[in-house]
């Protein structure tokens, strides 16, 4: 790809674009209090500790799975 | 002690005045890439949010800005893997009274949906280098790779692009129509 050829493809790729506002007209910091103040945020969900369940009960299982994954790392 | 010190060790009004000093900043690089207003508040707030969550595990001496639009990248692209392919990355101009003037409208539909088919990491690298023309090193940063890496990625965007436009009987020359 030439200097050329990148300099049309960005120029109808700009035309094609909108341009956006890049200014952000809020405070946010009240949001991200409410966000860090939440429980609910900071704990792990449901099927997070079902994929870690499943996955210790496979190698408790299966301890030779370990092997198999082992090799393929 | 200083601020981001302060901040690593837990200390939620160090964390404020950080937040004051950069939302800007992280809103700035969000809305460019997902270019969606909206998305780019969620995305800073969450972005924000996980910093504090991470925050021992920034250097101190460390450039605190590029780790967080490191993070806010990463935040984006995983919106742009989710969202439903209707909302475009490109989205329909609110007012733009010249840009029929610039492309025909099917043109510039097709452009738009030629760019949202394209891997998010790579629609990422070629929206902040060829649509808002951020330097190499900065992006490079924020997508945690080398400048050569993000360089290969604008140019395989730009590869994949041009085909499809091609396939679609678009030649990429802004001032001629097929």
């Amino acid at each position: 790809m030439t200097d050329h050829d990148d300099q049309q493809i960005r120029k109808v790729l700009q035309q094609s674009c909108p341009p956006v506002d890049p200014t952000l007209h809020r405070d946010l910091w009240p949001r991200v209090l409410r966000k860090l103040e939440d429980p609910s945020k900071s704990r792990m969900p449901w099927y997070d500790w079902a994929l870690v369940a499943a996955t210790v009960l496979t190698v408790v299982a299966f301890p030779r799975l370990l092997l198999v994954f082992a090799y393929h790392l | 002690m200083d601020l981001l010190r302060r901040f690593t060790l837990g200390d939620i009004d160090a964390f404020e005045t950080l937040v004051r000093q950069i939302q800007a900043s992280i809103y700035a690089w969000i809305v460019r890439i997902v270019r969606d207003p909206g998305v780019a508040e969620d995305l800073t707030v969450d972005t924000l949010w996980r910093m504090y969550r991470l925050r021992h595990k920034i250097r101190v001496d460390g450039n605190f800005e590029a780790w967080a639009h490191r993070i806010a990248t990463n935040l984006a692209i995983d919106y742009l893997r989710r969202k439903k392919p209707e909302h475009s990355l490109l989205a329909e101009p609110v007012a733009a009274p010249n840009s029929d003037h610039l492309l025909a409208r099917e043109i510039r539909e097709k452009i738009q949906e030629a760019f949202r088919r394209l891997p998010p990491k790579l629609q990422v690298a070629a929206t902040l280098a060829l649509i808002e023309e951020r330097p190499y090193d900065q992006i490079a940063s924020a997508l945690g790779i080398s400048v050569g890496a993000t360089k290969v990625r604008v140019f395989r965007a730009v590869r994949i692009l041009r085909k499809q436009l091609s396939d679609a009987g678009i030649t990429p020359n802004a001032e001629s129509r097929q």
